[in-house]
C-alpha cells in the first residue's frame, strides 16, 4: 500500500462517515417532535428540567441511561412512583432513606420547584424511546404479576406487591427494597384497617410517611389484603 | 530536549499528575460510597453527585493538560522551531488551572451547570473556550511560521481543533432533554472516540518515530490508515449512545454496525505499534517507554475495544445500559487508551526535559504493573456488580436497591483494588517529578 493510498483511505473512510451521520442528525431533528411529544414540552417542564439541573440529579441519578449509577433511573420514575411518591422523596429524603443504608441528599427545593421537576419527570416518561428501562417496561409489566403467579405457581398477592411498586419501599420476607417490613402489617391490622390504610395512610396513622395509593382496582386491594392477612 | 520551548511540558505534566492523584482519590470515596451506609448529615453537605462531578472534571482536566503539555513538547521537534510563545503558553496553563480550580470550588456550593461530565457553568465555559482559543493559536502559529507540514502534526492539530469545536456543543441550555443528550454525545463521544483518538494516533506516532526510527513515510501511513479507520466507524459510531434516548429507530442498526468494527482500528493499531518495536532501528534507552507503549496499545484494546463490544449491541445493550457494565468498560477504557497514553508521553519526555539519558527504571516497573494490573482488578470487580444489576434489576425486576445490595461485595473489592491503586500512581507521580539517572552513568 502507499502513503497515497493510505490517504484515501483516511479521506473517504472521514468523509462517508461524516456525511451519514449528519444526513441522520437532520432527520432526528425532523423526527424528534413527534418521538418526543414536543407538544407536551411546556414551560412547566422546561423549568422542571432546570431544576434537575440546578440540583446536580444527575450525578447521582441515571436519566435515560445516562448519568450517575449510584441512584435509580429516573427515565420511568413518573409511573413507578407518581407524583406523591416523588413529592415525598425529594421533600423529606431524610425520611423516605431512613432504614435504607443509602441516602439521598436533602436539597430544600421549594413546593414550586417540586412541581416543576414532576411535570419535567412526567413529560421525560412518555417520550418514546424504545421501551427502555427494561424494569420500567410497559411491554413487559402488563400482565407480569398473572405471568408470575401462572408461570411459578406463586401467590397473586405477593405478584401485585412486587408489581404494584409496593416493593419498591417495603420488604416481604427479605424481597424488595427497604426494611419496611410487611410481615406483620396483617397481624396488626384487621382486613377493613389495611385496606383503610393502603387507600389512604395518613386516615389510620396521621404520621404515615406512605403516599395514598388510589391506582389499585377493588379487586387487587382486596387480594393484597388477603395475601397479607393469610400468610399468618 | 532539543528546544528551549518544549520546558513548558514540564509544567502541563506537573500540574496534570497531582490532579490525577486527586482524581483517584476521589474515586475511593465514590467507590466507598456503594458499600458503606455515608450518614445522612454528610450525603446532605458532600453528597455523592458531587464528588462524581470532582472524579470526572478532574479527569477530562489532567488528561487535556497532559494533552497540551504533549503537543508543546511535540510541537516544535516537529516543526524544528520554538513554540510561537512560551508566556502564553504559562498564562494558558494559569487560566486552565484557575477555572478548574473555581469549577470545584463552585461544585462545592452548588455552582452547576447540572449536565454530567459537563457540570462547569456556562460563564467558567467562556474561560475554558478562551484557554484553548490561546492553544491553538500558539500551536497553529507555531506551524504556521515554521511552514514545515508533517503528517503527524496535522493530525495532532487536527484532532486539537476538532476536540475544542465538539465541546461548544455542550454549552447552549437544550429544551429537550432527547435533544440534550443527542448533542451531549457530540463532545463526550466524538471526543473519545473521534479527537482524542487523533490525538492519541499523532503522539503514538511520534514516540515510536522517536523510539525505534523506523521510517518516517511508513509510520505516516499506517497513521492514515489508523485515523481513517477511527473516524470511519467512531463518527457514526456514536449512534451506539442513540438507542434510547428517543432517537429514530434505524440508529439502532447504524450504532449496532458501526460500533462492532470499532475495535478494528485499535486492532491495527496494536499490531502496528508491535511491528514497529520490533523492527527498531535504534538502540533502546529506556526499555520501560516500550513498556508503557505497549501497554497502552493493549490496554486500549482490551478496556476501548473488547469491553466497549461485549456491551455495544442494542439487545445486550437493552439490560447493560447505564450499569455498572458501564463504568467497568469506561475505567479500563480511559486508562487503557488515555491515562497510559499520557504517561506513555510523560516518561517519554521526562527524561529529557531533565536531560537524562538513562534514568533508573526499577520505580516505574513497579508502578506500570501495579496500575495496570490493579485497574484491571477494578475492572472486573465493577464488571461483576454490572452483570449482577442488569440480571437482577433489569431481568428479574427486584428493584433498584436489591440489585444493589447483591454487588456491595464486588464495589468493596473494587475499592481495595482502588486502593493498591492509588498506590501505584503516588509511586509513579514519585517517579517521574524525582527521576534519577541510572547508576552506572552517574
Amino acid at each position: 500500500m502507499s502513503n497515497r493510498t493510505a490517504f484515501w483511505i483516511f479521506i473517504l473512510g472521514t468523509a462517508s462517515s461524516a456525511l451519514l451521520f449528519i444526513f441522520l442528525t437532520v432527520d432526528m431533528h425532523r423526527q424528534v417532535d413527534a418521538l418526543t411529544n414536543a407538544d407536551k414540552l411546556t414551560d412547566d417542564v422546561v423549568a422542571g428540567k432546570k431544576v434537575w439541573e440546578k440540583y446536580n440529579c444527575n450525578d447521582c441519578h441515571t436519566l435515560l441511561g445516562f448519568g450517575g449509577y449510584y441512584a435509580p433511573d429516573m427515565t420511568k420514575v413518573y409511573k413507578r412512583r407518581g407524583e406523591d411518591g416523588i413529592r415525598f422523596i425529594v421533600k423529606e429524603p431524610e425520611k423516605a432513606f431512613a432504614k435504607s443504608w443509602r441516602k439521598m441528599p436533602k436539597q430544600n427545593l421549594s413546593d414550586a420547584e417540586i412541581n416543576s421537576l414532576i411535570a419535567f419527570l412526567k413529560w421525560v416518561s412518555e417520550i418514546n424511546n424504545g421501551d427502555w428501562p427494561p424494569q420500567d417496561s410497559d411491554k413487559r409489566i402488563a400482565n407480569s404479576a398473572l405471568k408470575l403467579t401462572a408461570g411459578a405457581g406463586v401467590n397473586l398477592g405477593m405478584a401485585l406487591l412486587q408489581d404494584k411498586g409496593c416493593l419498591s419501599c417495603h420488604n416481604y420476607k427479605g424481597v424488595g427494597d427497604e426494611d419496611v417490613p410487611l410481615e406483620k402489617a396483617g397481624e396488626k391490622y384487621d382486613a377493613e384497617t389495611l385496606k383503610k390504610l393502603i387507600h389512604n395512610p395518613q386516615s389510620v396513622n396521621k404520621d404515615a410517611s406512605m403516599p395514598p395509593q388510589d391506582g389499585l382496582s377493588d379487586a387487587e386491594l382486596e387480594t393484597i389484603v388477603n395475601f397479607l392477612k393469610s400468610k399468618n | 530536549m532539543k528546544y528551549k520551548s518544549q520546558g513548558i511540558a514540564r509544567a502541563y505534566f506537573t500540574v496534570a499528575l497531582l490532579l490525577f492523584v486527586l482524581q483517584v482519590i476521589v474515586g475511593l470515596y465514590l467507590a466507598f460510597n456503594y458499600f458503606f451506609t455515608v450518614p445522612q448529615g454528610v450525603v446532605d453537605a458532600f453528597p455523592f453527585s458531587t464528588a462524581r462531578a470532582f472524579h470526572t472534571n478532574l479527569l477530562v482536566l489532567w488528561m487535556l493538560l497532559g494533552f497540551m503539555g504533549g503537543a508543546y513538547f511535540i510541537v516544535p521537534e516537529e516543526t524544528e522551531r520554538e513554540i510561537y510563545s512560551t508566556k502564553l503558553a504559562y498564562i494558558q496553563l494559569i487560566l486552565l488551572v484557575g477555572t478548574g480550580v473555581a469549577a470545584l470550588v463552585g461544585f462545592l456550593f452548588g455552582w452547576t451547570q447540572g449536565r454530567p461530565l459537563l457540570e462547569i457553568p456556562t460563564l467558567l465555559d467562556l474561560f475554558v473556550v478562551v484557554g484553548a482559543l490561546m492553544f491553538l493559536f500558539n500551536i497553529g502559529m507555531t506551524m504556521i511560521t515554521a511552514r514545515k507540514w508533517t503528517v503527524i502534526q496535522g493530525t495532532l492539530l487536527g484532532g486539537l481543533v476538532f476536540l475544542a469545536v465538539m465541546y461548544l456543543f455542550g454549552i447552549p441550555f437544550y429544551k429537550n432533554t432527547s435533544i440534550d443528550w443527542y448533542y451531549w454525545w457530540w463532545v463526550i463521544h466524538l471526543w473519545v472516540e473521534g479527537a482524542w483518538e487523533l490525538i492519541t494516533s499523532a503522539i503514538m506516532a511520534f514516540v515510536l518515530l522517536k523510539l525505534t526510527g523506523v521510517e518516517r513515510k511508513v509510520v505516516e501511513k499506517w497513521l492514515y490508515v489508523e485515523i481513517g479507520l477511527f473516524l470511519f466507524t467512531g463518527i457514526a459510531g456514536t449512534g451506539h449512545h442513540y438507542y434510547w434516548l428517543a432517537a429514530p429507530r434505524y440508529w439502532l442498526w447504524i450504532g449496532g454496525i458501526f460500533s462492532a468494527l470499532e475495535p478494528v482500528p485499535i486492532v491495527l493499531m496494536v499490531l502496528d505499534t508491535w511491528n514497529h518495536v520490533r523492527h527498531r532501528k535504534l538502540e533502546i534507552k529506556n526499555h520501560l517507554t516500550f513498556v508503557y507503549v505497549v501497554g497502552c496499545a493493549v490496554l486500549h484494546l482490551a478496556g476501548a475495544g473488547v469491553l466497549g463490544i461485549v456491551h455495544t449491541l442494542p439487545q445486550i445493550n437493552y439490560y447493560t445500559h447505564g450499569s455498572q457494565v458501564t463504568v467497568s468498560h469506561g475505567h479500563l477504557a480511559f486508562f487503557g487508551a488515555y491515562a497510559l497514553l499520557n504517561l506513555t508521553i510523560f516518561y517519554f519526555a521526562f527524561p529529557q526535559l531533565k536531560g537524562i539519558v538513562r534514568y533508573d527504571e526499577k520505580l516505574g516497573r513497579i508502578c506500570f504493573w501495579t496500575m495496570s494490573l490493579s485497574m484491571l482488578g477494578i475492572t472486573l470487580a465493577f464488571g461483576v456488580a454490572g452483570v449482577i444489576q442488569s440480571y437482577v434489576e433489569r431481568v428479574m425486576g427486584l428493584g433498584y436497591m436489591t440489585a444493589q445490595g447483591h454487588m456491595k461485595l464486588w464495589m468493596a473489592i473494587a475499592f481495595a483494588f482502588g486502593l493498591v491503586f492509588l498506590v501505584g500512581v503516588i509511586v509513579m507521580v514519585y517517579d517521574l517529578l524525582f527521576m534519577k539517572p541510572a547508576r552506572q552513568e552517574a
